[in-house]
This record gives C-alpha cells, sequence and structure tokens, in this order.
C-alpha cells in the first residue's frame, strides 16, 4: 500500500504537470500572424467572460443539451457510423463505469451503495461487465484501423500506444482477479477472517472453493468427493455468501484464472497476484500519468470543443477566444481519422503522395507549427501544400466527431504559412476559386499570388527579351500534336473572350493563343510556357471547338500550364 | 429508374437548393438520386496543376458507380466534363488505366467504364421528354424572360462532354418551352462566366462576369438561369461581392432551372429552396409567383377535330 500511494501521488503530480503546460499552451500559443496578437491573460479573461456570458444566458439551454447530446451520447459519432459509435460508447462507458465503481470505490461507490462490496454482485458481475465492454470496444477499433487502412484512415504508433494501453489495464485486472480466484493464500487469509469451522467444514469449504470458485488448493485432489462438495455449499451458504459470491459470476476473471494458473504453479500464487496487481496499478497510473501528453487529452479538450460549437455555432467574435479555440481545437483532435476517409481531396494524396492534404494529417503538424516547434523548409512546403489541395467542401468540418472548426484553422493556417513560406503552385489551380468566393484573407492571398507569378516571370523566357528573328528551337516530345494542324488562320484569338477584353492583349497576354500555336510548331515550347496568356485563360473551349482544323487549343494550354509548373518547381528545389 | 447522384463540392455546402430542387423534380418524375457518400472531389481543381491528378478521382468515381451498378447523374457542369474526359482518356490510354486501377485496387474498385456520366438535363430531355413535363404542368409562366447561360464545360469540347449541339444548343430551350418561359437569345448565353480564373485572376474573372450581367441585363431579361454550379456561384455570390464596390448597379437575379420547373409542377416550394439564392428578394419570388397561370389548352388539340 505504501508503494501505491508514493506511485499514485507521482502519476497524479505528473498528470497535473502535464495538464497545466497543455493549459498553458491554450492560451499563449498559436498566436503567429496574420492573426493579432493576444496576451495569456486577455485570453483566459475573454474565456472566462465567454464561458460566464454562457451560464449566465439562455445559452445555457444549449450547453445542457451538448452535454447530453453530444458528450454523453455521441450524436456525431453515432449519424456517421454505428460501428464506430459502439466502440466509443463501450469504451467509454465500460471505463467510467469502471473508474467510478471500482477505481474510486472508497470515494464513490462506498458512498452511493451502503452494501458496496467488490466480491459481492452485482458490482462482482458488473466489473467484469463493463471490463468486457472495453475489450470489446477496443477490438472494433483495432479492426476499423486495420480494414480502413486501404481508405487512407492513418494509424500513427501513438493511436496504437492508446488502444494497447487502454487494453492493458482491462486484461490485467482481468489477470490479477484471475490469479485472486486460484491462489490459495488468498483463500487462507479470507478463511483466517471470516470463518469459524471446524476442520472437517474446513475441508468441505474447501473443496466447495475448489469445485465451484476456482480456488487451487495443495489439500484437495481432484475431483472433489461430492458428498464433499455437497458440504462445503452449506458451509459456503452460512460463512461466506453474506461477503462472497460466486465466482463464476465474475466471468472474465474466472476465465483468466485459467492462463493465471500457470504463473501461479510456477511463481507460487502469492507472487502471481502480486505480480498481476504491480503490471494493473503500473499501467493505469502510466496511462494517468499518460494522459495528459497524448491523444487522450481529449478526454478533456474534446468536450470543450463540442461544447464551444454547440453554443458559438462556430461563429467566435472576440479574437482572443478564437486564438483559444483553434488551440482547444487542436488539442481535442483524436486522431480517429474520419475527417480523411471522407475528405474530398483525398485522391490528391494518391497522385502527390504528400501526406498533408489528408486534414488528419494536417492537424497532427499544425500542433506543432502553432506551437512554433515546426520549422523545416521542406516541411512547412509540404504542408502549404497540403493546406492549398483543398476543395473547401468543409467535409472534415461537418463530420469531425470532436467538433473541430476544421475548416477554421485550416484557411487560417494556410495564409499564415503562405504568408512566411515559398511560392505555392497551387495558387494559380482552380483550389482558389472557393477562397476568392469566400473573400477571407484577400490581401494575404494577393500577395501570395504575387511571389508565384513573380516566380514564374523569372522563371522564363519572353517573346520581347528574344532577339529578332526567332529561331527554331529544339523542343520536342510535347504530347498533344495537334497543334501541327495551325494554319495560322486566327480563328483562336478572334473569338477567345479574354483577348477581347484587352485593349491591347499582347501586352496584357505576352502571346495570342495563334502565336502560341506558332511557337509550339517551330518547337519553342518554353516560350509558349512562359505566356501569360495560358494563365490568363478562361477555358472555354471557344477557341478549341472553333478551330477549322481540330487543334486542341485549351488542352494544350492545360498541359503547358502543367509543364511549366513543373519547371518553376524543380527551379525552385535546384 | 435510380442514379447515382454525384454532387461535386460545391453544391453540398454552398448551393444546397441545386441538389435539392433537382432530386425533387426528377422524384415526380419516378427518378431516384441515390446519394454515395463515397464520391469524392471529380479532380477538375486539380487540371492546372497536373492532368493525371485531374483524372484519377473522376475514375475513382466512375468505379463506385460501377461497384453499385448505378450510372451517374450530374449537375454541375465541371465535375460532368471531367468525368467524361476520364472516360473518354480511359478509353483510349490502357496504360494509364492499369496505371489508376493499380491505385484504385487498394481500395477494392476496378474501373471498367461500364458506368455511363448523365447530365441531369439530358435525362429529362431524354428520358422524361418535354411531353411528359408538359402533361405534369399545373401551372405555367405567362410572362417570364430568363437569360440561360449554359457554362462551358457542359458544351465544350463537344467530342467529350458530348451533350448537346455546342454551337446551336437546344436542350435547355427545349426544355422550358413547356414552362411558357421565354428563353432569350443573348450574347453571353454559350460564353464564360469568369468562375475559373477567379482567385487567380481576379480582375479578369470580374471582368467577364460584368460582361454577362451586362449581357443579360441589356437583353431585358428577368432572371439569369445559370446550369453550371461554378457560373451559379459567379452569379449568386461574386456578383454581390464585387457589386459592394459598385453598389448604385442592379443586381441580376438567379433562377435556377428546377426552380423555375418546379414551380410550374407544383413542388413543395421548400424544396426547390429558391429564397436560398441569395440574389433573390422576396419581392423577386413574388413577382415570378405571379407570373404563374394555368397551363394552356394545346392548339393542336384544338386543330385537331376540324381537321377530322
Amino acid at each position: 500500500m505504501m508503494n501505491f500511494n508514493i506511485l499514485l501521488g507521482l502519476a497524479l503530480f505528473i498528470c497535473l504537470v502535464g495538464l497545466i503546460i497543455r493549459l498553458s499552451i491554450w492560451f499563449s500559443q498559436g498566436t503567429r500572424s496574420p492573426a493579432p496578437e493576444a496576451s495569456a491573460a486577455t485570453r483566459i479573461s475573454a474565456a472566462l467572460q465567454g464561458v460566464l456570458g454562457t451560464i449566465f444566458s439562455g445559452r445555457i439551454v444549449r450547453m445542457i443539451k451538448s452535454l447530453f447530446v453530444d458528450l454523453l451520447f455521441q450524436e456525431r459519432i453515432f449519424n456517421k457510423n454505428l460501428l464506430r459509435w459502439t466502440a466509443h460508447t463501450l469504451i467509454f462507458f465500460g471505463f467510467i463505469l469502471l473508474l467510478l465503481m471500482h477505481a474510486m470505490s472508497p470515494l464513490v461507490s462506498e458512498s452511493v451503495f451502503s452494501n458496496y462490496q467488490p466480491t459481492l454482485n452485482p458490482f462482482l458481475f458488473l466489473r467484469n461487465l463493463f471490463g468486457l465492454m472495453v475489450l470489446a470496444g477496443v477490438a472494433i477499433a483495432v479492426y476499423r484501423r486495420l480494414t480502413l487502412k486501404a481508405q487512407r484512415l492513418r494509424s500513427a504508433p501513438s493511436d496504437w500506444a492508446a488502444l494497447v494501453f487502454v487494453g492493458v489495464i482491462i486484461l490485467s485486472g482481468m489477470l490479477l482477479e484471475g490469479s485472486k480466484m486460484s491462489s490459495y493464500s488468498k483463500y487462507q487469509s479470507m478463511v483466517e477472517e471470516y470463518g469459524s469451522s471446524d476442520e472437517e467444514e474446513a475441508k468441505a469449504l474447501e473443496a466447495f472453493w475448489v469445485q465451484e470458485n476456482g480456488l487451487v488448493s495443495p489439500n484437495v485432489q481432484l475431483p472433489p468427493a461430492p458428498e464433499l462438495v455437497q458440504k462445503g455449499m452449506e458451509v459456503n451458504g452460512t460463512s461466506c455468501i453474506e461477503c462472497h459470491a460466486s465466482n463464476k459470476t465474475a466471468f472474465a476473471g474466472f476465465a483468466m484464472a485459467k492462463i493465471t494458473r500457470p504463473f501461479s504453479a510456477l511463481l507460487g500464487d502469492a507472487a502471481a497476484v502480486t505480480m498481476f496487481w504491480y503490471l494493473h496499478i503500473l499501467a493505469c497510473l502510466a496511462f494517468l500519468a499518460w494522459l495528459p501528453f497524448s491523444k487522450m487529452f481529449h478526454i478533456i479538450a474534446a468536450p470543450l470543443s463540442l461544447i464551444v460549437k454547440r453554443v458559438s455555432g462556430d461563429a467566435i467574435d472576440k479574437p482572443a477566444n478564437l486564438l483559444t479555440s483553434r488551440m482547444i481545437g487542436l488539442s481535442a483532435c483524436t486522431h480517429c481519422g474520419t475527417c480523411s476517409l471522407e475528405c474530398s481531396s483525398n485522391m490528391f494524396y494518391e497522385s502527390f503522395g504528400n501526406d498533408f492534404i489528408l486534414p488528419s494529417e494536417k492537424v497532427q503538424y499544425l500542433k506543432k507549427i502553432m506551437t512554433g516547434k515546426e520549422t523545416d523548409p521542406a516541411v512547412l512546403k509540404k504542408m502549404q501544400e497540403g493546406l492549398y489541395v483543398c476543395t473547401s467542401c468543409d467535409r472534415c468540418t461537418t463530420v469531425c466527431p470532436s467538433g473541430i472548426n476544421l475548416k477554421e484553422l485550416f484557411v487560417h493556417a494556410r495564409y499564415m504559412l503562405l504568408k512566411q513560406g515559398m511560392p505555392e503552385k497551387a495558387l494559380l489551380s482552380h483550389f482558389s476559386f472557393p477562397l476568392a468566393l469566400a473573400q477571407n484573407f484577400v490581401d494575404d492571398h494577393l500577395q501570395a499570388l504575387k511571389k508565384v507569378t513573380d516566380q514564374f516571370k523569372k522563371s522564363f523566357q519572353h517573346l520581347t527579351d528574344i532577339p529578332v528573328p526567332v529561331t527554331i528551337g529544339s523542343g520536342r516530345g510535347f504530347s498533344n500534336t495537334s497543334f501541327r494542324g495551325c494554319y495560322s488562320c486566327q480563328r483562336c484569338t478572334n473569338i477567345c473572350p479574354v483577348v477581347r477584353s484587352f485593349d491591347d492583349p499582347v501586352e496584357a497576354l505576352g502571346m495570342l493563343p495563334h502565336q502560341i500555336m506558332f511557337s509550339l510548331g517551330i518547337g519553342n515550347v518554353d516560350l509558349a510556357m512562359g505566356s501569360q496568356m495560358i494563365w490568363s485563360c478562361s477555358t472555354c473551349y471557344l477557341c478549341q471547338e472553333h478551330c477549322p482544323n481540330q487543334v486542341e487549343l485549351c488542352d494544350i494550354f492545360y498541359t503547358l500550364k502543367n509543364s511549366a509548373l513543373n519547371k518553376i518547381e524543380a527551379g525552385a528545389n535546384s | 429508374m435510380k442514379y447515382a447522384f454525384f454532387q461535386g463540392c460545391n453544391i453540398p455546402i454552398r448551393i444546397q437548393q441545386y441538389a435539392t430542387s433537382t432530386t425533387a423534380v426528377l422524384q415526380h418524375f419516378g427518378i431516384t438520386l441515390e446519394v454515395v457518400p463515397e464520391f469524392n472531389c471529380c479532380g477538375y481543381p486539380a487540371r492546372n496543376v497536373d492532368e493525371k491528378a485531374y483524372l484519377l478521382p473522376s475514375v475513382r468515381n466512375l468505379a463506385i458507380a460501377e461497384k453499385r451498378g448505378l450510372d451517374i447523374l450530374v449537375i454541375c457542369n465541371c465535375c460532368f466534363a471531367s468525368l467524361q474526359k476520364a472516360k473518354n482518356v480511359m478509353a483510349k490510354d490502357s496504360v494509364l488505366l492499369a496505371e489508376m486501377n493499380s491505385i484504385l485496387a487498394k481500395e477494392d474498385l476496378k474501373y471498367c467504364g461500364t458506368a455511363e456520366v448523365k447530365h441531369y438535363l439530358t435525362v429529362l430531355h431524354e428520358q422524361v421528354g418535354a411531353e411528359t413535363i408538359k402533361k405534369k404542368l399545373v401551372k405555367m409562366f405567362t410572362d417570364l424572360k430568363v437569360s440561360v447561360i449554359h457554362g462551358c464545360h457542359i458544351l465544350r469540347p463537344r467530342e467529350i462532354t458530348r451533350f448537346d449541339n455546342s454551337f446551336m444548343p437546344r436542350i435547355t430551350e427545349e426544355l422550358l418551352l413547356p414552362t411558357g418561359a421565354k428563353s432569350l437569345d443573348w450574347r453571353g448565353k454559350l460564353e464564360c462566366c469568369g468562375a475559373a480564373l477567379a482567385g487567380i485572376n481576379n480582375d479578369l474573372s470580374h471582368k467577364l462576369l460584368k460582361e454577362k450581367i451586362n449581357g443579360a441585363q441589356d437583353a431585358g431579361t428577368d432572371f439569369i438561369t445559370p446550369i453550371c454550379s461554378y457560373c451559379h456561384l459567379q452569379f449568386d455570390t461574386m456578383q454581390i461581392n464585387i457589386q459592394k464596390d459598385s453598389p448604385e448597379t442592379k443586381l441580376l437575379p438567379v433562377l435556377l432551372f428546377p426552380q423555375l420547373l418546379g414551380l410550374c409542377l407544383g413542388l413543395d416550394e421548400a424544396a426547390l429552396g429558391i429564397e436560398q439564392n441569395s440574389t433573390i428578394s422576396p419581392e423577386h419570388i413574388d413577382h415570378i409567383k405571379s407570373l404563374l397561370g394555368p397551363p394552356k389548352e394545346e392548339k393542336k388539340k384544338k386543330k385537331a377535330p376540324v381537321a377530322a
């Protein structure tokens, strides 16, 4: 017991320190530009004001509703996936009930139930039932992680660690119970404490316990005589049953006794009990100490995130609270991967091979970036691309079981990185369309766009830079050869809605559509790639449709755009 | 008849009314749309960056439809064109097909090319037909002028999209005819809304959009009827954004085709979601409804006894 108290104190201390660190991060980090800075004091007071403002207003109703619907029932998971909901519910209720009824019995069970005895039913049975619930939940979770791997569900070592931890806690508890059941020394101490029988009765009782309760006794030969067992049952009825129900009702522990028996035989039964006791206690306490430093911190952060979502409806007006809610959101992530499974962009992950295209992986690294821990430019560049290759479909935010406002986090992080980082080529794609529509970070977007267009200008020759006459180049291997059909009738240029938008189209666009075809015709692909025209093309396909000789102008422009981006990317990396 | 409903990325989050009104209209003609949660982006946004990255998502989506044994029904032009393009490329390029199938195999999918891609207008036009639509009408517009903007990627390139005559499209005309709404001949009908340049070259994008707004208004239209979801967002959201800079200009309100048709079919207005169009005011909605009258008797029927 001495050891236990020291270990418990130590675990609680580490847990407490961890909690303080995590909470201080909530209120102090994530203030990097372009968001305004706010001191920790300002943020704590803003958060308190928000909480009090909610409690003392009509919004308390939403808060209470959230408590039941979001936290206890886990509606968000229920609506999405019944199997996952089952797993979470089994683990959650199994674990919480074990914690209250069993681990914290002196504080909870004993004060609630006057007749509480861990060896009496229903408690004996329930302990096993709750344990089994947790194990079943863990099994489903493991199954889910294994089977959804192909659907781009990523599992980090920490995800497995959490499952193993929970599993070990429960299994070690069951093993401990099993080893106690078969332990003769445990039996003896019970008899000494509660029994007052003569030798014959003692013998009968022992036979009964061997037969019915899984006891391993050196005195009883197997199988015990039925008359003896019958007599033992009577003794059991008068001396034991008031304080100790049948071990068979502790079904999981009873089954575990089969596994523990060889250990008891090898180590001696008391030593085996001690060994399993240490295993169980160390697993529990290590879990407690590990909790604030792991994804299990979601036990605290996810409920807060869900309540904030329900109460605020993702509309947080105070900038200080916005910063804090972002940090809470980041720590509420359980890396469950639901966002990545549903992500509209997840096939781009297959093409670009960038983990950060998957929202679940973005969140993992945003934690580091927001707290300034990730500074490797190569990682940041990948992250920047991952943040940009997003169709803004908002599915991640809709499905997140922890209610994290991922969309807001990602949009903010996107422009934060673009501001500091290197030119992002994906800006020149239709991923930019919903961003232009939403009109967030308008100036930041334009600045980032300027960076990449400047790089583009630097990387290519322009018609005006080249001394006349332009000579035939060596550009070969351009995949779409339809340009060879061009006979410079200029129908494409004449029908182009972009060309007609400018008073001086050559100045604005560098080269006109028919000139680009001509440039390809003389083998100067580079010149074609460098023209502003391809980035001003509205992709309306009028030129291609009207071309009398089936030149696939618009498709060629797409190919030129792809090649140009590859070239500036290669240039940036060299 | 059942289709796998391909909504793309914009419609479920930004234009739900397009999905609900289309579903309601098609339901009215006995066509059900099955929502497929596994569908992801069509790939279109990546086309400027990487052609293969652009094609792969559509190949996957087609493989998912195949697995369900359903054809795909699309609303958005750009999704439509991406899916059609993917089908076209896969039919021609067996090396790329094998490469993509090896990626799909990881999640137990395989593209064979059996699923067809249909635009909802094609389904209304071919499968339902203007005659059936006419029979189901409970109301008809007495005087409503709309400017249809087809959007580019449904019409062109014609060998890929195979939707309608790309120079003289008639599907929208024939579908609008029974409703009594007049589809105006106007300058921007077959042209670009500027969406593809938004966020890349905003000035040019706005210029193209304004050109279309002015063109439709000059033609004396009551409403703009965009077919493509990108066009819709340009007219219904971007128009409001750019109007902030010049508040004196008149907003051109958006009325989607299934909303217009749904009113004539007497469908539940909640499903049509007309008030969710951000450019439409309650006065506009009252005005539209005031233009609804009883469906006209067919002239042919009257003539028939005379001829006999």
